[in-house]
């Protein structure tokens, strides 16, 4: 019953250790939900905090021209802080279609 | 000749990149062609005059299909546009890809079939790139009238130039943007192949699956490295990846083929099925999957390269690597030789023939046999191999990028092992989602954790001091 080849050994080893894994994770989230930010990515790893980002960390990323970079800084710094990603609409150069662009690159915490 | 196939594909390379520096005329190159091919079957019984020759003959089809390719036939819908952006145009036909969502936009290809000009109507061909504003639910294959001003694409810097050779690889030449939803006119049908469509709707299938079990961004990254679909990608962590020269983790690899082919034959061998069906069972799959990641150049190269393995296996005959590269190379190019100036493709094969030419000559050099401690030894392997791939394609990028990683060795030492403990979990996974729901949920905890601690490590190794230099 157990006549298993060494690829078929190999595969139901590597299936029972991810299952044990998922399991040993899931007891850990479920005693302790900081736990949570090590199965699940921060949002911090996929996009940028507008309210946080300095201009030379934006002039860095090559995300948006130099001078557009420096208008949404003083923009910002002007108002305090951004409400919504909405409001970028208020900085001379960006419309709606460079919005959408800069939606995949920054959030509002 | 051991390697006749290398030199083939070697020439017939040169030959495109020469019709692409010299201008030459299409039927002067054919003339000389028929005389070489003339002398070559006149000499063809002394080895010393055959073998020149027919390498010569190799290089002049480089060249020849080269200026076929950019011949558009009469009928091409390109002909039937003027500069003049006043005219709008009706045009029939269907969708050829699946509709995108990309910066609020829908982008989709429509391959063209009737177009009228006034009260003039023309049957063509070729296909257009349409760019819609508002959303609306269109598949694969149904079949469309858009009305519009076609655009013909323009190059008024190197940037926009380069965009638009892009397209002329694909085969777009036109543009239409579609801002009304009056401008679109649904009469109903089915066009395209049925296999296709089948493949697209299974890869829809699969993203559901992955998305239903991993949130967002983990989600994102898996459909990139399993299902070769990057538009959901955040543009932060590609930069990042990029940055550190593992960007190449997020393509549907040689592995990723050499996994689906492990998997089928693996149920296949549980099934006891015979040994030759099996092989041919295996290239069946290989062929699917290379459909439902979308037929790029690296999937095409890696499913070529499988195929060709299959085939020694079924012929019992020893397959060679250098020729199973070239002939996926050559496969890619014969069907469109511009893709030789994409960057995709000149990363994808140098890559692979970097690692396959360099990383023994470096092990021999380093004398790493010798080692006897086994995981210093696979640390070293690892080391040599992400070395040669760096070597390999560090002009390429240099030139192209303008940007130096010297923390690629090191980032994908560490990252490569990762990247393919997240792909077996992908299939996994994806796997275990068709099958058994609940068994994926528990599944997909360690997939996100493997992910979550890829992505941590890559932008730690960004931080790095000097990690990469923009030039």
């Amino acid at each position: 019953m157990f006549n298993f080849t060494p690829e078929e050994r190999r595969v139901a080893l590597f299936l029972l250790g991810l299952a044990f894994c998922g399991l040993i994770l899931s007891n850990l989230i479920k005693l302790n939900c900081r736990m949570a930010g090590v199965a699940y990515p921060r949002i911090q790893l996929a996009k940028l905090d507008i309210n946080k980002i300095s201009l030379s960390e934006l002039i860095g990323l090559k995300c948006v021209p130099v001078k557009l970079a420096q208008r949404i800084i003083e923009h910002r710094n002007a108002r305090q802080a951004f409400g919504s990603l909405e409001e970028l609409t208020e900085v001379k150069g960006i419309g709606q279609q460079r919005l959408e662009k800069l939606k995949d690159i920054f959030f509002i915490e | 000749m051991k390697r006749l196939l290398a030199g083939l594909a070697v020439f017939y390379g040169l030959g495109i990149i020469l019709a692409d520096l010299i201008r030459l005329d299409f039927w002067l190159i054919t003339g000389v062609a028929v005389a070489v091919f003339i002398l070559a079957s006149l000499g063809r019984s002394n080895k010393y005059l055959f073998l020149p020759l027919f390498l010569f003959l190799a290089l002049l089809a480089g060249c020849l299909s080269l200026k076929n390719s950019y011949r558009l036939s009469g009928c091409h819908i390109r002909n039937f546009v003027s500069y003049n952006h006043s005219i709008i145009y009706n045009v029939k036909g269907f969708i050829s890809s699946v509709p995108e969502l990309k910066y609020g936009r829908y982008w989709f290809s429509l391959r063209a079939r009737e177009i009228q000009v006034d009260r003039l109507r023309y049957k063509c061909c070729g296909e257009l790139l349409v760019k819609m504003d508002f959303a609306r639910e269109l598949n694969y294959g149904e079949n469309l009238t858009l009305i519009g001003n076609l655009n013909r694409l323009y190059s008024f810097n190197r940037a926009s130039q380069g965009y638009q050779d892009y397209l002329a690889r694909q085969g777009i030449y036109l543009t239409m943007s579609i801002k009304d939803s009056r401008q679109i006119v649904r009469p109903g049908g089915f066009s395209g192949a049925k296999l296709i469509k089948s493949c697209f709707w299974l890869r829809a299938y699969l993203e559901q699956v992955i998305s239903r079990h991993l949130p967002a961004l983990p989600a994102s990254i898996l459909s990139a490295m399993v299902l070769g679909q990057k538009r959901d990608i955040p543009w932060l962590v590609n930069n990042s990846m990029v940055k550190s020269g593992t960007v190449h983790i997020l393509v549907v690899s040689g592995f990723n083929v050499g996994i689906v082919a492990f998997i089928i034959n693996l149920l296949l061998k549980i099934l006891r099925f015979p040994h030759k069906a099996r092989i041919i069972l295996t290239a069946v799959c290989l062929l699917v999957y290379c459909w439902v990641t979308g037929a790029t150049n690296p999937v095409i190269r890696a499913t070529v390269m499988g195929l060709v393995y299959l085939m020694a296996y079924f012929l019992k005959r020893e397959p060679d690597i250098y020729n199973s590269l070239v002939s996926a190379a050559l496969f890619i190019l014969v069907i469109n030789p511009r893709q030789l100036f994409d960057i995709g493709f000149q990363l994808s094969f140098v890559s692979v023939l970097a690692i396959v030419y360099l990383y023994p000559k470096l092990k021999s050099l380093t004398r790493l046999e010798a080692c006897k401690i086994k995981i210093l030894k696979f640390i070293g392997e690892g080391c040599l191999v992400s070395f040669s791939a760096w070597l390999g394609t560090l002009v390429i990028i240099a030139l192209n990028f303008r940007i130096i990683a010297p923390v690629t060795v090191l980032a994908n030492i560490l990252i490569v092992p990762l990247a393919t403990l997240i792909t077996l979990c992908g299939f996994t996974l994806v796997l275990s989602g068709l099958i058994y729901p609940d068994l994926a949920n528990l599944l997909s905890l360690p997939t996100a954790g493997v992910i979550t601690l890829l992505l941590n490590i890559n932008a730690a190794l960004i931080k790095l001091p000097f990690a990469y230099i923009y030039f």
